[in-house]
């Protein structure tokens, strides 16, 4: 059963929706194949920030997305339309639409979307207006301010480029919109009320956030370090990851690869502080009781937790604080990893290529290590997967992901296979 | 048979007041809250008018709490909820024993704040920003100050589609109670009007400029050459028809569907706008059960633009056939403006007004309809109309589309 349509009334027929195709630009590689390869070797994105200059700041490192060249992917959009936020979120379009091996008819076109979660949307377009009126230039704008900045560009540049006709959705729940985002479009799937749904999450690295969470003494000056006693924060970084989404009988009549369904979701909001979890990380807990309800799924079947993980000294502790409470004696038997200790904090990208790390872990049978976890914290007492990547069977993955706001959110992927 | 949604409350700050009634009222008289406006030597443009909340006292909604951790969005979208809450009787104790959703529509969220924020680490030092005003720089901010504010601690979304985004989050809350679980939602929209929004649409030329013949930016107007921004917050509260009738809520209306499509021409193909925008009230119509000739009257989305007004003519032209001759429509963008995330929730409340009093508000300043509109339902003049269903329009500059069908219980 993998949805469970409020309660009982489901007017509609039930369907498991399925992942069928992913692509992502990352502080460590574009595509599945390079990311994969670097994610389990252990590669770091971190490294000195080049959008801007740092040297006001205490802290200078960040995870950015190197070498990306938009050219590579944007084919119909006019060159200059898209912002960098929208250029990362066509290229991980394009790529899942290949991985998907996808052709669509016209008819597909008018019934597919998009979702894209984000935190800040396109802060390199606002920056510059920021440069322009500290400067007293603001006449110099331009028409760019407005075919850039709104987020809702993201989803719309990605269904322009691809001629969709379907949903266009941009969600900007902050630090948990790629969760927001796949269930979303799995729900749009499950009304019929779209064929094919491309959804995922994009941001690029802003000098806003940057500034912000390093005026919080957030920022780790040196490495992104979850769950160690010793964490000293997170690490801003940027990327785009998106999956291609499908009901399962559609993947299977044109011979899909089916990498894994989409179980059921879980959101939450605290109601509490916009930067603090609520206390004893009450938030995490409701979100991950519903999406284990709307699963179907109990606490003992879940192989492994991808979780929110972001070095904070806070956020690491409540977080093992909430999944002690859901799973109780069975947390020391779910292993758990931040794959952001290596790829710093992708922001509203971050749980999108978490989810598709979460597919990937699946399909291969291997779960990413937390890197850098060197000296053990007694508050922070799970399996953390410290390092090393582990070889296990994965049945039912759960994705974690939390955010500014006091929005919380859990998703919960099953394998397909038999 | 699908379930019924019924709204039960609905919260309005708009520059033409802070209830259904006041705007509707504003409308049916032709008073407009367009007015010359500036941004104080900053910044030059060729459009001089807004319309603006001149007279917000958030206070006034907002009591008990210090107010200095919401910024004006937060606060423009907590107060409107407030209202919404209030008219509706989810109190605290309602909402402290039953999670409440909320969904939240916005194309800028706090831009300026964002902006402001910005500008003082640019000026001042990164290490002189405060960090309250970073908690509001992430485009959730109002969702989750608003969730703070009234105690809501169900699921929380912000959903950004453009100018489109209210219809849309009041889209999605129907989905929530349909079909996951939710006992009520909160849906609508929020925008504020900022120099930086100004700016940005100015400098795109997307803005009227006065001129001789019409003061106003008014839809359908044929020298019309460009819209003036508004402001605003609306928010609805939706709950299962039945459950409101159980409870012995005041059931205003009901949603009877939505849909959503977009054109991949992002406007610029006329024949492919046209198309996703007719796409869309085809589908809300289908999936309210209704035809075309079950809809009393339409409240466009037209808002003065050159090019959206008139793929919006074609559009009703082609889903409402014959019908679209007679057919009743207003627009009230020359009253409130373009309002953004904040217009759908006002064409909503206005409409819930007509059914109540029969009075169909004409377009405010109206005075020659475009030469491209055969449609004879659309006028200056305020009229009195039997409606009891209505199709609610929202077109964005991005290609996106919503439609909605409100009407009152059978």
């Amino acid at each position: 059963m993998p949805f469970h349509l409020g309660n009982g009334h489901s007017e509609e027929p039930r369907e498991e929706i399925v992942v069928t195709g992913v692509g992502l630009i990352t502080s460590i590689g574009a595509g599945k194949e390079e990311f994969w390869r670097n994610l389990m070797a252990g590669r770091s994105g971190i490294g000195p920030v080049t959008a801007f200059s740092t040297e006001n700041f205490p802290v200078h490192r960040g995870g950015e997305v190197k070498d990306f060249n938009a050219e590579c992917y944007i084919r119909r959009l006019p060159p200059g339309t898209a912002g960098r936020t929208s250029q990362l979120a066509i290229a991980a379009s394009k790529l899942a639409l290949d991985d998907a091996k996808l052709s669509f008819t016209e008819s597909d076109l008018e019934e597919s979307g998009v979702v894209v979660g984000t935190t800040s949307g396109e802060p390199g377009v606002i920056e510059r207006f920021d440069d322009l009126y500290v400067e007293g230039n603001i006449n110099r704008l331009g028409p760019e301010f407005i075919s850039k900045y709104p987020c809702n560009l993201l989803a719309a540049h990605v269904a322009g480029e691809l001629q969709l006709g379907g949903e266009v959705l941009t969600i900007p729940t902050a630090c948990a919109a790629g969760n927001y985002a796949v269930a979303h479009a799995a729900d749009l799937l499950q009304l019929r009320r779209a064929k094919i749904m491309l959804a995922g999450g994009s941001d690029s690295f802003s000098r806003i956030t940057y500034t912000g969470f390093a005026r919080l003494g957030a920022i780790s000056a040196d490495l992104c370090r979850p769950f160690d006693r010793n964490r000293k924060g997170m690490i801003p970084g940027e990327g785009a990851a998106m999956l291609v989404l499908e009901r399962r009988s559609d993947a299977i009549a044109r011979g899909a690869r089916i990498y894994a369904a989409i179980a059921g979701y879980g959101l939450s909001c605290d109601a509490f502080h916009m930067t603090s979890a609520s206390p004893e990380g009450d938030g995490a807990v409701r979100a991950m009781e519903m999406a284990l309800r709307t699963s179907g799924i109990l606490p003992e079947q879940v192989d492994y937790i991808s979780a929110h993980g972001t070095g904070t000294a806070t956020n690491d502790r409540l977080e093992t604080v909430a999944i002690k409470r859901i799973f109780k004696d069975h947390a020391y038997d779910v292993p758990v990893s931040s794959i952001k200790s290596m790829l710093g904090h992708a922001m509203g990208a971050a749980s999108a290529i978490e989810s598709v790390a979460c597919v990937l872990a699946i399909t291969e049978g291997r779960m990413p290590a937390t890197a850098n976890l060197e000296t053990a914290d007694p508050e922070c007492d799970l399996d953390y997967v410290a390092n090393t990547p582990r070889d296990r069977e994965l049945k039912v993955v759960m994705n974690n992901a939390y955010a500014f706001g006091g929005n919380n959110s859990c998703l919960i992927f099953r394998s397909c296979e038999a | 048979m699908e379930r019924q949604i019924a709204i039960t409350g609905i919260g309005l700050i708009s520059p033409l007041g802070d209830s259904s009634a006041a705007l509707h009222t504003a409308l049916c008289s032709g008073r407009t809250g367009v007015r010359k406006a500036g941004w104080q030597g900053c910044y030059d443009s060729a459009c001089q008018l807004a319309a603006q909340l001149i007279d917000f006292e958030p206070q006034k909604y907002l009591k008990g709490r210090p107010l200095r951790p919401l910024d004006r969005s937060s606060q423009l979208a907590s107060a409107a909820c407030g209202l919404a809450l209030e008219s509706s009787g989810w109190n605290s104790e309602r909402r402290g024993a039953n999670d409440l959703a909320v969904i939240l529509g916005t194309m800028f969220a706090g831009m300026h704040n964002i902006g402001d924020f910005d500008r003082t680490a640019i000026t001042s030092g990164p290490a002189s920003v405060s960090p309250m005003a970073f908690a509001n720089t992430v485009i959730n901010a109002a969702a989750g100050q608003t969730a703070i504010w009234h105690n809501m601690r169900g699921p929380n979304t912000t959903v950004a589609a453009g100018s489109i985004s209210g219809i849309s989050a009041v889209g999605h809350g129907v989905d929530l109670i349909r079909y996951k679980g939710s006992k009520a939602v909160l849906a609508g929209g929020v925008d504020e009007l900022s120099v930086e929004s100004f700016c940005g649409f100015s400098e795109a030329r997307l803005l009227c400029t006065n001129h001789a013949s019409a003061e106003l930016p008014i839809p359908f107007e044929q020298c019309r050459n460009g819209f003036a921004l508004g402001e605003g917050a609306g928010f609805l509260v939706l709950e299962e028809a039945e459950d409101a009738v159980k409870r012995g809520a005041n059931v205003m209306a009901e949603i009877k569907g939505y849909a959503t499509a977009f054109d991949p021409s992002q406007g610029k193909d006329r024949e492919l706008a046209v198309r996703a925008l007719s796409r869309t009230m085809s589908a809300a119509l289908k999936r309210s059960g209704m035809t075309a000739d079950e809809i009393d009257f339409v409240s466009a989305s037209a808002n003065g633009s050159v090019v959206g007004d008139s793929q919006e003519l074609a559009a009703l032209a082609s889903v409402f056939g014959e019908r679209a001759e007679t057919l009743p429509i207003t627009a009230i963008k020359s009253g409130i403006g373009e309002a953004l995330a904040a217009s759908g929730p006002a064409q909503i409340a206005a409409s819930i007004e007509t059914f109540r009093t029969g009075e169909l508000p004409g377009i405010i300043g109206l005075n020659a309809l475009s030469k491209d509109c055969r449609l004879k339902g659309i006028s200056s003049e305020t009229r009195m109309i039997r409606a009891r269903s209505a199709l609610i329009n929202g077109l964005g500059l991005d290609g996106n589309c919503c439609s909605l069908v409100v009407a009152l219980p059978q």
